[in-house]
């Protein structure tokens, strides 16, 4: 079958495993054999386009507008595209037969993707300009009280650990003034150092070092209670629970 | 049968145009991560509920889930649908296709190596990806490929006019890599923690409205009109859609942190312009349900269009929700609460895989021709997709309202208020059930998800020999 494919390639100027993926298009659909497909096309018999000579044989393949921009009223040229290294058919300047004519749908204006790429940019830098730096510039108000903790270097350090660890998926240290929220701590402000986080699923732990002992930290973290247990090492573990002790806002800093 | 079945995928690989081979391997290594982000995501789940049955905490499950899903799977294979639906809108061949090869490895290489390190600790723990800085960088420099292909694809076309498909495809790949370097801004040593919380949360929202629905969007739009072969019903509600989305719907992200420690404008700001998100949404769902006025009933014969517009109107409830979330009143209730994870939840596992299907089901056929394996096959993954991702969204984001008026109440929640025995184990219990059952419908909806990825490599090795479609590029004028 080789032989014949080869010879149907080259009769057809087309690579091999093209047409040999015709032919069993073809063959699944006629119930033909492919050696008998491959047969006739050496042959010269009816070519499996209905495009253009050098159109793939393929079934169907052959829907010009398929491939081409839909908005070309016209009868455009085509080339059709081969695998690097094969010799590139010359487009014939026959018309491609088509059925009867229907308005190309995937219709499109006139425009400049060049000014759309301006705006796509220039809407990018106004939304993060506005969305992220805005509300991050902090707000210096004289007298006003601080959520910036004095961290100790262990402190600092168990910061990490908890961020590594995931620590911030479930739990929130961040107080707000609402309802739901009295008693946990003092409210967080813009100054904060300590992680946010989103979801609490678990405690908010911004004043967390208010309510909880080091030892039932080390305790929960291995896994007491409903709390998933965590196998850190001796140091993180050390510096984790420091972190979470000093996280006290309910006393809060001074007053500047 | 088996050496028939080796021969069909050699078949793919050797058929077909080079930048149409590139868009199906998209495809198929999109549906692969799928399969691994929707364990991981059902997994996370499951840690919700049971928090000491698995060995691995849900705080390193939901970032290693979010990787795979956002950047394995939503991302790779939209840039395959990119690929596929450029050429055929320009009139120009796919610029650079070795380069897009290079894209692809290096977005599934970053996303593979991504989910171990955060699985085994190495992450950074920030959200969405949690990926240490080692992995931000290179994978922001990746995300910059589809937009230098497509860019330079368009720059070489032969065709001067724009289907609609185009504005949301240049939206989308240009935003995308533009978001996750903005990202960054959470690795610098001075960033402060309000500025990484904001951050990371116009991430999440960015990558949903801005790209993935936005491409999505934009090649929902493509496959309906050319499977269905109607006319676009308005170019000026595209327009609407799309800026919508690419304009003001990244603020509903910015709602999660309502009443936090930002400025006090964001609340309102964030509630009026999240809105944009469900309109925006909405103005493409409508477009093409009015495209397909008179056709709905040759819908059951194009899985991949009904796919695209199942996901259209998804996207309009859930972002409906997320919106709602973003008004004070309610937010007071629901911010920081499980219904935020809800509707993440469904919006990367529901309305990704919908949306990327809605192409994937139109372009696969074409791309190695054969047929979609099989209709009633697709036919199983829209129903259990879409019972899997609602039921998500209705039980977790219950229980994500019962948690937030559980702590106005002063009961259970994290709040270590106990306003009465009773009250707090009754909540208990009502919460505990609505997870277990959003764990369940989390199975129904990974069962869809491995639907999707069954269909699309059974269509490449198995599906019924069909008319393929061979890409034909006319040469550039410029050429």
């Amino acid at each position: 079958m080789s032989d014949q494919l080869a010879a149907a390639a080259a009769a057809m100027g087309l690579p091999e495993a093209l047409v040999q993926r015709s032919a069993e298009a073809r063959s699944e659909e006629t119930g033909a054999s492919v050696e008998d497909i491959l047969a006739q096309w050496v042959a010269g018999e009816t070519a499996p386009v209905a495009a253009a000579p050098q159109a793939p044989p393929v079934e169907e393949a052959a829907e010009p507008d398929e491939a081409l921009p839909e908005e070309a009223t016209t009868t455009p040229e085509i080339v059709i595209e081969v695998p690097d290294g094969a010799e590139t058919p010359t487009p014939a300047p026959q018309p491609i037969a088509v059925g009867p004519y229907k308005p190309p749908v995937l219709v499109g204006h006139e425009d400049s993707p060049m000014t759309l790429l301006a705006g796509v940019v220039g809407l990018f830098i106004i939304v993060m300009m506005v969305g992220l730096v805005g509300p991050s510039i902090p707000v210096d108000e004289p007298g006003a009280r601080s959520s910036e903790i004095a961290f100790s270097e262990a402190a600092l350090a168990g910061r990490e650990v908890y961020a590594v660890s995931g620590c911030a998926a479930c739990h929130t240290q961040m107080v707000r003034p609402v309802v739901a929220d009295v008693g946990l701590g003092a409210v967080t402000l813009n100054d904060t150092n300590q992680i946010l986080g989103t979801r609490r699923f678990g405690p908010d732990l911004s004043d967390v070092g208010s309510r909880v002992g080091s030892d039932q930290m080390q305790a929960i973290v291995a896994g007491q209670g409903t709390h998933p247990a965590h196998n850190l090492s001796p140091t993180d573990l050390e510096s984790l629970v420091a972190y979470l002790s000093e996280s006290r806002t309910s006393s809060g800093p001074a007053p500047s | 049968m088996a050496d028939t079945r080796n021969a069909d995928i050699r078949a793919l690989l050797g058929g077909g145009s080079t930048e149409d081979r590139l868009a199906a391997i998209h495809f198929m290594v999109g549906a692969l991560f799928l399969v691994i982000g929707g364990a991981i995501q059902l997994l996370s789940l499951v840690a919700l509920r049971f928090a000491d049955l698995l060995p691995i905490s849900y705080g390193l499950l939901e970032p290693a889930a979010n990787l795979t899903l956002m950047i394995g799977f939503a991302a790779i294979s939209l840039v395959g649908g990119v690929y596929y639906v450029v050429p055929r809108l320009t009139g120009a061949r796919l610029r650079n296709a070795t380069l897009g090869g290079l894209g692809l490895a290096g977005m599934a290489g970053l996303t593979g190596l991504g989910v171990v390190a955060i699985l085994t600790g190495l992450g950074d723990g920030g959200q969405p990806l949690g990926l240490a800085w080692w992995l931000d960088i290179p994978l922001a420099l990746v995300l910059f490929i589809p937009a230098m292909i497509t860019l330079d694809t368009i720059r070489h076309r032969t065709e001067r006019r724009s289907f609609v498909t185009l504005w949301f495809v240049v939206g989308g790949v240009v935003w995308l890599p533009l978001l996750y370097l903005a990202h960054l801004v959470t690795e610098l040593p001075f960033a402060s923690q309000v500025g990484i919380a904001f951050a990371e949360t116009f991430f999440s929202a960015g990558f949903v409205t801005m790209f993935l629905v936005t491409v999505g969007s934009g090649l929902v739009y493509y496959t309906t009109v050319k499977e269905m072969d109607l006319p676009l019903a308005s170019r000026q509600l595209a327009l609407v859609g799309f800026w919508s989305l690419g304009f003001a719907a990244a603020w509903w992200g910015a709602a999660q942190l309502l009443f936090g420690p930002g400025p006090d404008w964001v609340a309102g700001v964030a509630a009026a312009l999240g809105l944009a998100f469900p309109l925006g949404a909405l103005a493409n769902a409508a477009n093409v349900s009015m495209t397909l006025e008179g056709s709905w009933s040759r819908l059951a014969e194009q899985p991949g269009v009904l796919s695209g517009v199942i996901g259209l109107y998804l996207t309009v409830g859930v972002a409906a929700v997320a919106a709602l979330a973003g008004f004070r009143s309610v937010g007071s209730v629901a911010a920081t609460t499980p219904l935020w994870e809800a509707i993440e939840y469904v919006l990367l596992a529901g309305v990704a895989t919908l949306l990327v299907s809605g192409v994937a089901f139109a372009a696969l056929p074409r791309i190695v021709g054969r047929e979609l394996e099989t209709k009633a096959k697709a036919r199983r993954f829209h129903r259990l997709t879409v019972t899997g991702a609602v039921g998500v969204l209705v039980t977790l984001g219950g229980a994500g309202v019962l948690a937030g008026y559980s702590w106005i109440g002063g009961s259970n929640s994290g709040a270590y208020i106990d306003a009465g025995e009773g009250w707090a184990a009754g909540m208990g219990a009502s919460y505990d059930t609505l997870v277990l059952a959003a764990v369940v419908f989390g199975i129904v909806l990974f069962a869809g998800l491995g639907g999707y990825a069954s269909i699309v490599f059974g269509t490449v090795a198995r599906g019924r020999a069909a008319s393929q479609e061979v890409l034909v590029a006319k040469v550039a004028r410029d050429e």
